[in-house]
C-alpha cells in the first residue's frame, strides 16, 4: 500500500510537467500583452518595450519556460506582474473562498443525493422512478447561472432572506459565512445532486437482486437493512469514482458561480488574471488546479482498498 | 458563447419586466421618502460602494486608469487642484505667483497639512515628490521636458523653475489622473521608479487607506485629522473636504444586475457604472437613485499612415457617409446618455470648451460621400473596422458604421477582439484600417492622447498644423488667447480628419437614497457628502 502510494506520487510529477507546457503554451500563444495592458492606451512604443524588458517578455519563449520551471521546482511560482505579490501567497489568499464553497456544496449534496438514492431504490418499480429520473436529468442539465440567477431574483431580492452577493470568511463567524455561501453552494450542488444521486441508485439496483441480497431477505432480515447494510456498501465503489470526478470538477465549476456571486475565489482569480494577461498567476493557478486534481484522484483509489478490503494494490 | 449571452439578454429583460411591474406600484412611496431629504447632517455610518473593476494599484501619480483614479482621490492631494468648472485652484498650496517672463512658479504651502503617518507636509516632501512624478506620470513626464529645477526655498515654499514658457504647467500637476499627487520624501524616495505598494499609500487626503482584500474589496476609512480648506465653493477636487463617513468600502462587483440586486436589498450604497439600458429599470425602482456625469467621448478613428486612409479625399468620404445622430441613437438610446457636440472637450469644462470650428461635425451627406469616393484611388478594397467587444458601445457603433459605409461604397469587415488583444493589435497599422474607441474627458489639450502626433493611438497622426497648436498652446497666456487655438484645433481636427467624434458619453452610477447632498461631477466622490440612517 505505501509502496502503491509512493508510486503514484511520483507519478504525479510528470502529469504536471505535461501540464506546465500546455499551460505555458497557451498563456503565452494568446495574443495580447501585459505591457500594452498596464501602460494604457495612451503609450509609446518605447515604453512598452522597456517595460517588456523589465518584465522579462522580451526573452525567447523557450527561455522563459525553463526560467519559470526551474523556480516551480523549488517551489517558487513567481510573482504576479501587477501586485507583485508571490503567486504561491495570493493562491493561498484567494483559495478559502473556493474551498467553503465545495465544502457546502459537496455536503448539501450528499445530504441530499444519499437519502434520496437508498428511497428511490427501496420504493423502486413506483411512479416515483419516472419522476426521480426527469427530476434527476433537470438538475444536471439546468444552467447554472440561470439557476442562480432565478434563485437570487426568488429568495435575494423577492423575499431577502439570502444576501445577494458578497463573502464572509469563516473566520469572521460561522453564521455569517453559511449565511453567504448558501445560495451558491445550492446552485453548485443542484447538478451535482442528479448525477450522483442517479448513479447510487443504479448501481444499487444492480445489486438488489444479486443472490447475497436474495439470501439476507431469505434470512428475513428488513428491507431497509438489506438495502443500506448489503446494497448501499457495495454501490459505494463506483459512488465514490464520481464523487471524487465531482469535487475535483466543482474547482472549474465554481468559476461561473464565484461571478455572480461575486465571491473572491480562485475562479474570479483566474478570470480576473486571464483579462489582464498576468502570466505567473494564471500559470499558478491552472498548475494548482492541476495538482489538487490528481490528488483527488488518488486518494479516491487508496479509498477503495479501504472501502472494499478485497482490493490490493500491492 | 453566443447561447449563453442571449439567455442573459433574455433573463435581464425578464427581470426588468418585472422591475418595471414593482416600481409601478411604489411610485407613491418615493415621493414619500423625497420629504425626508432637507434633514440634518449626520456624520457616521460606513458607505458599501460596488466598483465595477479592481485597480491595479491605487499609485494616482503613476497610473492613469479610472478605478484607480475614483478610489485614490480619497487619499491623495495634489498642490493645486481643479475645481468645480475645471479651473485650477490652490489645493495643499496656500498660493503661487508665476514670475513676469513665465518661467519662475513660487509654491507656498498650507501650515499643517498633515499626511495620514503623522507628519506635516514640508518643502522637502514636495521636491521628493516631484522627482517621482517627472519619473513616472505620463503627464509628470511631458510636463518634466520643460522643468529645470525644483528647489525648496524655506520650509513651506518650492520654486520651479522652467527652461523655456510652458503655460500647462499649472493644469499637468492638477490631472486628476497622474497629477502630482503630495507624498512623504521617504516614501517618494523609497518607491522611485515602483508603483507604490500599499503600506506606502500616505496622502493628505480627507479618507486614509485602510486595507486591500484582492479581489475583493479596499477600505479606507476617515482622516480624523484632515487639515481641512475653507472654502465651500470650490467643488470638484478642492476647497472644503469634509468627511462625514467613518468608513468606505469599495467592493469589487462586475456584474450590473448583482449592483443592481445589492442596492435594492441594502447591500451597497452606491453602484458604478450601470449599462444605460437599465436606466428606466433604476428610476422606478424605489429608494433607488440615478447619477449620471461626463464621461468623454466615442470616436471612429482611420489609419492616416497606408491606403486607403492616407488619402484625405477617402477620409472626407468617410465623414460624410457617417450619419453620427443615427449611430448615437442606436448606441446609447436614451438621451439622457448622450450629447451630439463636435468640440474637443466637454461643454461643462467652460475654460477648454469652444463650439467655435466645429461646424461640420454632422457632415452627413451620401451623395457627397459617393462623388469624393469616386475621385480618390479607393477601388473597393476591403476596409477592416477593429473594436473591443468588452464594450457594448463600441461594437454597436462598428456595426451601425458598417451599415453606412457600405452604403456609399466602402467594402467593411467587423474585426472585434477582446480588450487585451485589441491593444496589441492597435500598435500595427497593417492590423486596422479603422479603430472606434472611446476616450474618458480630458482636462488639457495635452492629455488628447488620440491626437499625439505618429502613434497608434491617434491612427499615425502626422500634422504640422497640430503640432504648431500644441506649441502655441504651451505659450498661450491669456484665456481669449487659449480659446482662440482652442477653436483653431477643432477646426484643425475637422479639416484634417484625424478622427470623426460619435457624441460625447455619459456614464450612470446608481445610489440609495440614504446619501444626501451628493455631488457627481466627473466621479464618486465620497467628500462632503453624508448617509441618514
Amino acid at each position: 500500500m505505501l509502496h502503491y502510494t509512493i508510486r503514484r506520487l511520483i507519478a504525479i510529477i510528470p502529469v504536471l510537467f505535461i501540464v506546465s507546457i500546455i499551460v505555458f503554451m497557451i498563456v503565452h500563444l494568446t495574443p495580447g500583452n501585459p505591457a500594452y495592458l498596464i501602460l494604457g492606451e495612451d503609450s509609446s512604443p518605447e515604453a512598452i518595450e522597456q517595460l517588456e524588458q523589465q518584465l522579462g517578455l522580451d526573452k525567447p519563449k523557450v527561455v522563459q519556460y525553463f526560467d519559470w520551471l526551474r523556480n516551480v521546482f523549488v517551489g517558487d511560482l513567481g510573482e504576479s506582474i501587477y501586485s507583485e505579490q508571490p503567486v504561491s501567497q495570493i493562491i493561498a489568499e484567494r483559495i478559502g473562498p473556493t474551498f467553503s464553497l465545495m465544502i457546502i456544496s459537496m455536503l448539501l449534496t450528499l445530504i441530499v443525493a444519499i437519502p434520496t438514492a437508498i428511497f428511490i431504490v427501496w420504493k423502486r418499480n413506483t411512479v416515483l422512478d419516472p419522476i426521480f429520473l426527469s427530476g434527476s436529468l433537470l438538475g444536471t442539465s439546468i444552467p447554472e447561472f440561470w439557476l442562480a440567477l432565478l434563485l437570487v431574483f426568488g429568495l435575494g431580492v423577492t423575499v431577502p432572506i439570502f444576501p445577494v452577493a458578497g463573502y464572509v470568511p469563516i473566520t469572521d463567524g460561522i453564521l455569517g459565512w453559511l449565511h453567504h455561501l448558501l445560495l451558491p453552494g445550492i446552485v453548485l450542488a443542484a447538478v451535482e445532486i442528479g448525477l450522483i444521486a442517479r448513479m447510487l441508485r443504479d448501481s444499487m439496483l444492480e445489486s438488489v437482486n444479486q443472490d447475497y441480497t436474495k439470501t439476507a431477505r431469505g434470512k428475513g432480515v428488513k428491507e431497509s437493512t438489506v438495502l443500506i447494510k448489503h446494497v448501499f456498501s457495495n454501490a459505494l465503489i463506483p459512488t465514490t469514482t464520481v464523487i471524487g470526478v465531482t469535487i475535483a470538477g466543482l474547482l472549474g465549476g465554481t468559476v461561473i458561480i464565484e461571478t455572480i456571486f461575486t465571491i473572491p475565489g480562485i475562479g474570479q482569480l483566474l478570470i480576473d488574471s486571464i483579462h489582464r494577461r498576468d502570466y505567473p498567476v494564471i500559470q499558478g493557478v491552472i498548475l494548482f488546479i492541476a495538482f489538487v486534481y490528481v490528488i483527488i484522484n488518488l486518494i479516491v483509489d487508496l479509498l477503495y482498498a479501504f472501502l472494499d478490503p478485497r482490493i490490493r494494490y500491492d | 458563447m453566443r447561447l449563453k449571452h442571449t439567455l442573459q439578454l433574455f433573463t435581464i429583460f425578464i427581470l426588468t419586466l418585472i422591475l418595471v411591474a414593482c416600481g409601478n406600484d411604489s411610485s407613491s412611496e418615493e415621493t414619500g421618502e423625497e420629504n425626508t431629504a432637507a434633514e440634518e447632517q449626520q456624520t457616521g455610518g460606513t458607505l458599501d460602494v460596488a466598483y465595477a473593476s479592481e485597480p491595479d494599484t491605487l499609485d494616482i501619480m503613476q497610473n492613469a486608469s479610472s478605478p484607480t483614479r475614483d478610489i485614490a482621490w480619497h487619499i491623495f492631494e495634489t498642490l493645486v487642484a481643479l475645481d468645480n468648472d475645471f479651473a485650477v485652484k490652490p489645493m495643499i498650496a496656500e498660493d503661487y505667483s508665476i514670475s513676469n517672463d513665465q518661467k519662475v512658479y513660487t509654491i507656498t504651502i498650507r501650515e499643517d497639512v498633515n499626511f495620514h503617518d503623522g507628519t506635516t507636509v514640508e518643502a522637502e516632501d514636495v521636491v521628493a515628490s516631484f522627482e517621482r512624478w517627472i519619473l513616472v506620470s505620463s503627464v509628470g513626464k511631458v510636463a518634466g521636458e520643460y522643468i529645470e529645477d525644483v528647489k525648496e526655498v524655506d520650509e513651506l515654499t518650492v520654486e520651479i523653475t522652467l527652461n523655456e514658457v510652458y503655460n500647462g504647467f499649472l493644469d499637468d500637476m492638477a490631472a486628476p489622473k497622474t497629477g502630482l499627487a503630495i507624498i512623504p520624501k521617504e516614501i517618494a524616495e523609497e518607491a522611485g521608479e515602483k508603483p507604490l505598494v500599499p503600506e506606502q499609500l500616505i496622502g493628505t487626503g480627507p479618507y486614509q487607506f485602510e486595507k486591500w482584500e484582492r479581489g475583493d474589496e479596499i477600505v479606507l476609512t476617515r482622516f480624523d485629522e484632515y487639515s481641512q480648506r475653507e472654502e465651500t465653493d470650490w467643488g470638484g477636487l478642492t476647497g472644503k473636504k469634509e468627511a462625514a463617513l467613518d468608513q468606505i468600502n469599495f467592493l469589487i462587483v462586475k456584474d450590473p444586475q448583482v449592483k443592481l440586486n445589492g442596492l435594492q436589498t441594502n447591500l451597497y450604497d452606491y453602484a458604478q457604472n450601470i449599462p444605460a439600458d437599465l436606466y428606466e429599470v433604476v428610476e422606478s425602482t424605489p429608494n433607488t437613485n440615478p447619477v449620471s456625469y461626463i464621461n468623454g467621448y466615442s470616436m471612429i478613428t482611420p489609419d492616416k499612415s497606408e491606403a486607403p486612409f492616407d488619402d484625405l479625399k477617402v477620409r472626407q468620404a468617410l465623414h460624410y457617409a457617417l450619419d453620427q445622430e443615427e449611430i448615437a441613437q442606436s448606441t446609447y438610446g436614451n438621451k439622457e446618455f448622450y450629447e451630439m457636440d463636435g468640440a474637443l472637450f466637454d461643454p461643462t469644462q467652460t475654460e477648454l470648451y469652444t463650439a467655435e470650428g466645429t461646424d461640420s461635425y454632422l457632415a452627413y451627406d451620401t451623395e457627397k460621400a459617393k462623388e469624393l469616393l469616386d475621385e480618390s484611388n479607393y477601388n473597393g478594397e476591403p476596409i477592416t473596422i477593429m473594436y473591443s467587444n468588452n464594450h457594448e458601445a463600441y461594437k454597436r457603433i462598428s456595426q451601425v458604421a458598417e451599415q453606412q459605409l457600405e452604403e456609399v461604397g466602402f467594402t467593411v469587415e467587423l474585426d472585434p477582439y477582446e480588450w487585451a488583444t485589441y491593444l496589441e493589435r492597435w500598435q500595427d497599422p497593417n492590423n486596422w484600417d479603422i479603430v472606434v474607441i472611446g476616450y474618458s474627458t480630458r482636462f488639457s489639450p495635452n492629455e488628447l492622447g488620440f491626437l499625439v502626433q505618429d502613434t497608434g493611438s491617434s491612427g499615425w497622426y502626422n500634422s504640422e498644423r497640430w503640432s504648431e497648436l500644441m506649441d502655441q498652446w504651451g505659450l498661450a497666456a491669456s484665456s481669449e488667447e487659449r480659446q482662440e487655438i482652442l477653436a483653431e484645433m477643432n477646426q484643425t481636427v475637422y479639416e484634417e480628419l484625424p478622427i470623426i467624434k460619435v457624441a460625447n458619453e455619459t456614464t450612470l452610477d446608481i445610489m440609495s437614497d440614504e446619501i444626501q447632498e451628493y455631488d457627481a461631477w466627473i466621479g464618486p466622490r465620497f467628500w462632503n457628502t453624508w448617509k441618514s440612517e
